[in-house]
């Protein structure tokens, strides 16, 4: 049986398959050359590979994110691309024959994605089937052939619950705690943006190898670069142009700075790449970033609202920085700072705060 | 007498087990049970308390917006702001467009697979392109082997729709609802930024200042999503409830407590006084007699939670939370909140009989549909018409008030936090009525905490041994095979509940909201 036949007998036609391909491709910034072997190493290694998505402390958000995708569809995304054999929001099953899919699907080569923070120093305060999700989760990472941490809960610095009582950790934080050596890829944001979540799927199963990382082990190719230096926004920054009024037209576009945007301390493609199928990102509703694909959110970039140091902007605008800033403590505040006097004394953008970053 | 345990409890949102006590194939007695705790209140204390929006927003991520509209509703009246008509309404547009995402996915994607047999599709025999298309896909999936995530499941019981036309029909739209959730978060997003958790609503308004084509896209995509409810989601809803499920709907399974609550929301005017979701009370199934909601009657116990009972002379307020996991008796994270001492349920269905749509009413009245599963899931549907028929006039009033010369979306002078403050944000949200109640200090969040649907209905018993309303619910429902308890997840299911959210409850000090209020 060839390849295709292969594919037509899992229900999906090479048009609508090529189609998905050239659509993640797109999305993982891939030249449209790797298409063909993308969609030949597919069709070799399908077998749809066999998805456990655990959700520990989290809110489904990810999941949601996750299907908000519209090319490619949810449906293609549920029942073409992967075979999801345990997810607690989507699996037809319940209780026993849910723990009978998870049980059956661990035998397998499986991909392991997780949603949601792990609380690392007491079981209880997250319980799946009766048992703890530590261990659950380390049961399944040791088993899995590769781990996906997708949102800001189950990566580096555990989102919000990150900053709560509850001893929450990321993913990999556990491994390490576990004494368990097994990377881990990090795909941050609150929630996942769905083109990152499919494109490093779709990169994993064409490669067979997680693609480059960076030193949060985030895939270079959506959090390579500072949102500050492609930010629509970035000349408004430059001639001090800064929001203060969301009701006055002439403001639309200016700068967020001042309410506490975290731009130029956020590494993620949200303003190459929007949301919900390119309709919207933060910034352009003149929401400031928050800084989610960071490790240091939530924690150490609350607040949020508020701009977080003193610094002085040589020869730009009007703003006098002693009547618009709270001075906070932290390094995220004091890199945030120092990342904004380096760039506006050089006047030039660069990556090379990320390269420090690594 | 068999005890019967569903852990995981999935296609909901969190994490929920349920323990029954089966005897002579029904249920006898239940427990529900949230099991994860992540405490995202004690966590604000100390904070800006304009990051409270951002961190509550994330409470859930399926009724997304929710949280960080009610949050924004009760940080508006601390900060004593006035929130502009373009900012109102422009919120409600978020957070109508999540309506019209919640209700359908609930329906299809977390519902629809308790009551189909989804193999019976292989016996379609009609000519239909669209439908022989997803018999083609099915019958390839079933060929390749692997029918994940539709299978394994639940075995099909009597009341499972096995006709191979509705089935297929069903299945075609479980794909075309896939599609149109994500569509319905586009929408949303077009004014939020983003969804799931959007960015927009701030205290004091939103920070989208909207243009006239983002508008407009707007209102293409809610034609779109109109004609979808009408024609598909409530026709399948009706289609399946006045037809196979009729049995179901007329015995009333998953009836539960027959007191209902509404606190109202979706304001069409600055006043406040014209509300979309009517507020009120029903107590006792007297749909005849709808009662003003008393703040002063809403309580809470937590005997059967696990944290730690109030100490006395303490307002809540004051108070720290502390969860405590080896209580005696205790067995959930969700907290028992009362009406007037009783256990009460809310959601699309109380807030239908709250209401009293005359279309709604007729169609229950024709069929002698009874509180319960079935009629839930129509109330949901229902609900979900009428909002997508008001959101139209809610686009005309933003039209009309982008048009005038002072259009205005937030209130700058309430920016930055006061010393002091204190407001109660309480409005309907897809699953029900939510509360969130801020207490500000010296700037910073004093206190923070949420009362939310799922813990109204997913309460365990109270101080009184009462059971909670899904509790109740499940006491009676027939369950023929203890291998295939599909009765108990289609009853609880029908609550739609989220359990991230109803966790989270961390004033566990107090019995007595209304006494956090007169602390305040």
């Amino acid at each position: 049986m060839g390849n295709f036949d292969l594919l037509k007998v899992k229900g999906v036609s090479r048009r609508d398959f090529m189609k998905l391909i050239a659509a993640t491709t797109a999305a993982l910034g891939l030249p449209e050359l790797i298409v063909p072997k993308a969609a030949s190493a597919l069709e070799q290694a399908l077998k749809k590979p066999p998805v456990i998505w655990l959700e520990g402390m989290d809110c489904t958000g990810c999941t949601e994110s996750a299907i908000s995708t519209l090319n490619p569809s949810p449906a293609e995304l549920i029942l073409d691309m992967l075979s999801i054999r345990y997810h607690e929001t989507i699996m037809a099953a319940s209780g026993h024959t849910s723990e009978e899919a998870y049980q059956a699907t661990l035998k397998e080569n499986f991909v392991l994605v997780v949603e949601g923070s792990c609380p690392a120093k007491e079981d209880r305060f997250c319980m799946v089937g009766g048992r703890p999700f530590r261990k659950i989760l380390i049961e399944a990472a040791q088993k899995a052939q590769v781990i996906i941490a997708i949102g800001s809960c189950a990566s580096e610095g555990a989102g919000i619950p990150g900053a709560c009582a509850t001893g929450a950790v990321g993913v990999a934080e556990l491994l390490r705690n576990e004494g368990i050596n097994k990377p881990v890829i990090n795909l941050p944001c609150c929630p996942v943006k769905p083109t990152t979540l499919i494109g490093t799927i779709l990169y994993y199963l064409t490669y067979q190898k997680a693609p480059a990382l960076d030193s949060q082990n985030r895939p270079i190719a959506y959090y390579g670069s500072l949102l500050h230096d492609n930010c629509p926004r970035r000349g408004h920054f430059e001639n001090g142009n800064y929001l203060t009024d969301w009701n006055d037209p002439v403001q639309k576009e200016y700068c967020l700075i001042l309410k506490g945007c975290k731009g130029p301390k956020t590494y993620t493609d949200c303003a190459q790449v929007w949301w919900n199928d390119n309709a919207n990102f933060c910034i352009n509703a003149g929401s400031p970033c928050s800084g989610c694909s960071e490790k240091d959110f939530y924690n150490g970039f609350s607040p949020l609202y508020a701009k977080q140091e003193i610094f002085k902007l040589p020869g730009i605008g009007h703003v006098d920085a002693d009547t618009v800033g709270f001075v906070v403590g932290g390094a995220a505040a004091i890199g945030l700072g120092a990342h904004l006097i380096a760039t506006a004394a050089s006047g030039r953008l660069g990556n090379k705060d990320h390269k420090e970053d690594m | 007498m068999a005890k019967v345990v569903i852990d995981p409890l999935t296609r909901i949102e969190g994490h929920l087990r349920v323990e029954v006590e089966v005897e002579n194939g029904k249920v006898v007695d239940a427990h529900i049970i949230g099991t994860m705790y992540r405490g995202i209140e004690a966590m604000l204390r100390g904070r800006d308390p304009r990051d409270a929006t951002f961190v509550t927003e994330r409470v859930c991520g399926v009724c997304a917006g929710s949280h960080g509209w009610a949050s924004s509703l009760a940080l508006d009246k601390a900060y004593g702001a006035n929130v502009p008509a373009g900012g109102r309404l422009i919120r409600n547009l978020i957070i109508g467009a999540m309506y019209l995402h919640d209700h359908p996915l609930h329906f299809y994607h977390l519902s629809a697979l308790d009551y189909l047999d989804v193999m019976a599709v292989a016996q379609y025999q009609g000519k239909d392109p669209g439908l022989l298309a997803v018999k083609d896909k099915i019958i390839k999936l079933v060929n390749a082997g692997d029918t994940a995530p539709l299978t394994p499941r639940y075995k099909p019981d009597d009341f499972s729709v096995n006709d191979p036309e509705l089935v297929t029909m069903a299945v075609a739209h479980y794909l075309k609802a896939l599609e149109m959730q994500a569509k319905a978060k586009k929408m949303s997003a077009l004014f939020a930024g983003k969804q799931p958790h959007q960015s927009s609503i701030v205290v004091g308004g939103v920070t989208m200042l909207p243009s006239i084509q983002v508008v407009e896209q707007f209102r293409s995509m809610l034609y779109e999503q109109l004609d979808f409810i009408e024609k598909t989601y409530l026709q399948d809803v009706l289609t399946f409830g006045t037809g196979p499920l009729l049995p179901l709907a007329q015995a009333g399974v998953g009836g539960g407590s027959p007191n209902y609550l509404s606190y109202g929301g979706f304001a069409r005017d600055d006043a406040g006084k014209d509300m979309f979701f009517k507020a009120g009370v029903i107590m006792d199934g007297n749909l005849s007699k709808i009662i003003p909601v008393d703040e002063s009657k809403i309580t809470e116990d937590v005997q059967y939670s696990w944290y730690k009972a109030s100490a006395k002379g303490k307002t809540p307020y004051t108070e720290d939370t502390i969860p405590d996991l080896d209580k005696k008796g205790a067995y959930t994270f969700v907290k028992a909140p009362r009406y007037d001492g009783k256990p009460i349920e809310v959601g699309p269905l109380a807030r239908m009989l709250v209401m009293q749509p005359k279309g709604l009413m007729d169609i229950i009245a024709k069929y002698g549909i009874k509180p319960g599963a079935v009629a839930r899931h129509a109330a949901r549907a229902y609900e979900t018409l009428l909002m997508a028929k008001d959101m139209f006039n809610w686009l005309d009033a933003l039209e009309k008030e982008m048009g005038s010369k002072d259009f205005r979306i937030h209130d700058t002078d309430h920016w930055e936090a006061p010393a002091t403050g204190q407001g109660a944000g309480m409005t309907e949200v897809p699953r029900g009525s939510l509360g969130h109640f801020i207490k500000v200090g010296d700037h910073k969040i004093e206190n923070y905490q949420m009362v939310v649907p799922t813990t109204w209905n997913f309460s365990p018993r109270d101080d009184k041994g009462v059971r909670g309303p899904v509790e109740e619910a499940l006491i009676g429902v027939p369950v023929p095979d203890l291998e295939n308890p599909v009765n108990i997840v289609r009853v609880v299911r029908s609550y739609d509940p989220c359990l991230a959210c109803a966790i989270h409850l961390i004033h566990p000090e107090t019995n007595n909201i209304k006494k956090f209020q007169i602390g305040w």
